[in-house]
């Protein structure tokens, strides 16, 4: 019996999430199982979980940021502008560098000033989002190139989304820096025990520099991705994505007083979450409803990984 | 002594405002806007300004940029400045209130444009009749579909003036009993939001012959989800027809066509309102304004005559 509550606690979420899945095949009638749906969920989800996974970082080193919901924003329409002006490849490199740096303008701020990431991070929400508004004051740019469009349209291989294939990269590297390099370690560390790590001679704000800089990187990488997704830059995009990707995190396993939780975890956690959206949708369910499931899920994931941990 | 010398000019300043005011008796009307920066808002103040002209009338107008502590204050000030009537499109609905109330306090009219109060104490709400833009969405889907097919609507429930959309949208089709609503999902009116929810409607109705959006936003995600499934035999009808759904009806997509509103009749038809209210008459509480449909042949006469 105490064995079964063991497993059940170590394995519960993942249980579930296995049950509703079966669920929601029966109940749709087989539509949530098809091949075209859960591709199409593969690449709903990307965008969220590529934010996650930066998000992993920050929360590792026990610290939060508020402004990748707005980062995304600005640098899609620096991206769309870009675009338009010099082609592919310097959208990229303008939507990736813009997060990259107010990343690291979050990061500076924090360890420098010793301003709260949750206050840095807040403010760096509103002023993104200003920036996001004077550089596209009519709401949109639009009329991209099919090259540029192609990039959430097509498929490289296996008819997997390119998104999703995206997303898959982002994963997979930031797993590796986590486990296999002394970065990682420090991340681990740093949200661990912070004094102890600085005394053992890690040099903690660069650290925490870093993950606020990764963590921005990824968001304007997601404006990019996003901008092509659906087909224009527009400054209203990105509200409230930085509560999904909390929620990823946190569903995930990740604790929010840092030192423990993967990536891995997260991209398990922005699954759960893209799955319920199209699982409620598909079966009809009405949006009042949805929004009270959802939060039911989120705090029934999180007891369950609590009582794992006492 | 001091106090009195300030008292005395205190005193002088209070005539001289007054005497400037009985010198021009000239009505003033104080509006705060929800924003400045759309283009739906800018027409409109364009038309109020026209419109006050006309009828010698001083505006003062203010926005609140979506934010109640913004607008707060400006609603106060007019209050203070005696202001003959307040024109106000409400950043939130229920939080007015209160300045509501000292208005009405100070014997001061208020009028809301676009965007209706919750509450008592406004004089009349000015705005686009959502229902009957509703309803010509829905007529103009039942001709699209030929009366037959299966229809999702794109909606934002938390929001007043889309759910009457959808209410005006439902009525018409109950009178085409061979079109079926077989699905409502939220977008809150975000394209992003739109379109992922419109990839899964479309798992989830293969058979799917018609969209109606809320907003142009919900309309162009519900087109992208549809292009790059290459679904093809779906129609849209979006809402607002802003610049960028227009090219979407134009370049022949599956956007059909857009419920447009007529912000500068909004703008002309509160400074209507007020102008009766000041010469006895009541007006209505809700004066409604007429909104229209864009389709293609509509932009493409309009294009036509442009470039005459």
């Amino acid at each position: 019996m105490a064995r079964l509550i063991k497993l059940l606690q170590n394995y519960g979420i993942v249980a579930g999430f296995i049950i509703f899945c079966v669920y929601l095949s029966i109940a749709t009638q087989g539509k949530f199982s098809k091949a075209e749906n859960l591709l199409d969920v593969a690449n709903q989800i990307s965008i969220n979980a590529i934010i996650a996974t930066g998000m992993t970082f920050v929360i590792l080193t026990a610290g939060i940021d508020l402004s990748v919901g707005s980062i995304l924003g600005f640098a899609g329409v620096v991206a769309a502008l870009m675009l338009k002006k010099h082609g592919v490849a310097a959208c990229f490199l303008a939507g990736v560098g813009i997060g990259a740096f107010l990343g690291a303008f979050n990061g500076t701020v924090i360890t420098k000033l010793k301003i709260s990431p949750f206050i840095t991070t807040l403010a760096m929400m509103t002023m993104a989002r200003g920036f996001a508004w004077l550089t596209a004051p009519e709401g949109y740019i639009s009329d991209f190139p099919q090259k540029f469009l192609n990039i959430a349209e097509g498929s490289l291989a296996f008819s997997i989304p390119n998104l999703a294939v995206f997303m898959l990269l982002v994963v997979a590297l930031a797993h590796l820096l986590l486990t296999k390099t002394a970065f990682g370690r420090h991340v681990y560390s740093t949200g661990g025990n912070e004094e102890a790590t600085y005394l053992s001679g890690v040099n903690v704000h660069r650290v925490k520099l870093f993950v606020y800089m990764i963590s921005g990187l990824l968001a304007g990488l997601s404006g990019v991705l996003l901008a092509a997704r659906l087909g224009s830059g527009d400054p209203k995009s990105g509200e409230m994505y930085e509560l999904n990707a909390i929620a990823s995190v946190v569903l995930g396993g990740t604790s929010l007083m840092g030192g423990v939780g993967s990536v891995l975890g997260t991209f398990f956690g922005a699954i759960v979450i893209g799955v319920l959206n199209n699982g409620l949708l598909l079966l009809n369910v009405s949006t009042y409803h949805q929004w009270i499931i959802k939060g039911v899920v989120i705090l029934f994931a999180v007891l369950l990984d609590q009582m794992k941990k006492r | 002594m001091k106090r009195f010398t300030t008292g005395v000019f205190a005193m002088m300043f209070a005539l001289l405002l007054s005497a400037s005011a009985f010198a021009a008796k000239q009505k003033v009307i104080g509006v705060s806007l929800l924003t400045r920066q759309h283009q739906f808002y800018k027409d409109m103040e364009s038309a109020l300004q026209s419109s006050a002209k006309k009828n010698n009338i001083k505006l003062i107008v203010q926005s609140g940029e979506f934010d109640l502590s913004t607008q707060m204050p400006q609603l106060e000030s007019f209050i203070v400045q005696k202001v003959d009537a307040i024109v106000v499109c409400p950043t939130n609905s229920k939080g007015i209130g209160p300045a509501v109330k000292k208005a009405n306090k100070a014997g001061i009219p208020v009028f809301t444009a676009d965007i209706a109060f919750e509450g008592e104490g406004v004089v009349a709400h000015i705005a686009s009749n959502n229902v009957l833009g509703g309803n010509d969405a829905g007529e103009y889907m039942a001709k699209l579909l030929k009366g037959k097919g299966k229809v999702i609507i794109i909606e934002h429930p938390t929001v007043k003036s889309a759910t009457d959309r959808v209410k005006g949208f439902e009525n018409t089709l109950k009178k085409y009993p061979g079109i079926k609503i077989v699905g409502k999902v939220s977008s809150d009116g975000q394209r992003d939001k739109a379109m992922t929810a419109m990839e899964n409607m479309l798992q989830a109705h293969p058979d799917l012959t018609g969209v109606f959006a809320i907003n142009d936003d919900s309309a162009l995600g519900a087109l992208r989800a549809i292009e790059v499934a290459k679904k093809k035999g779906i129609v849209i009808v979006g809402y607002d027809a802003t610049e960028e759904a227009q090219k979407a009806i134009m370049r022949g997509s599956a956007l059909k066509a857009d419920v447009i509103q007529y912000p500068k009749k909004i703008g002309e038809k509160t400074i209507e309102a007020i102008v009766k209210f000041w010469k006895g008459q009541k007006p209505p509480k809700f004066v409604p304004v007429e909104v229209g449909i864009v389709d293609k042949p509509w932009l493409d006469k309009v294009h036509k005559l442009i470039k005459k």
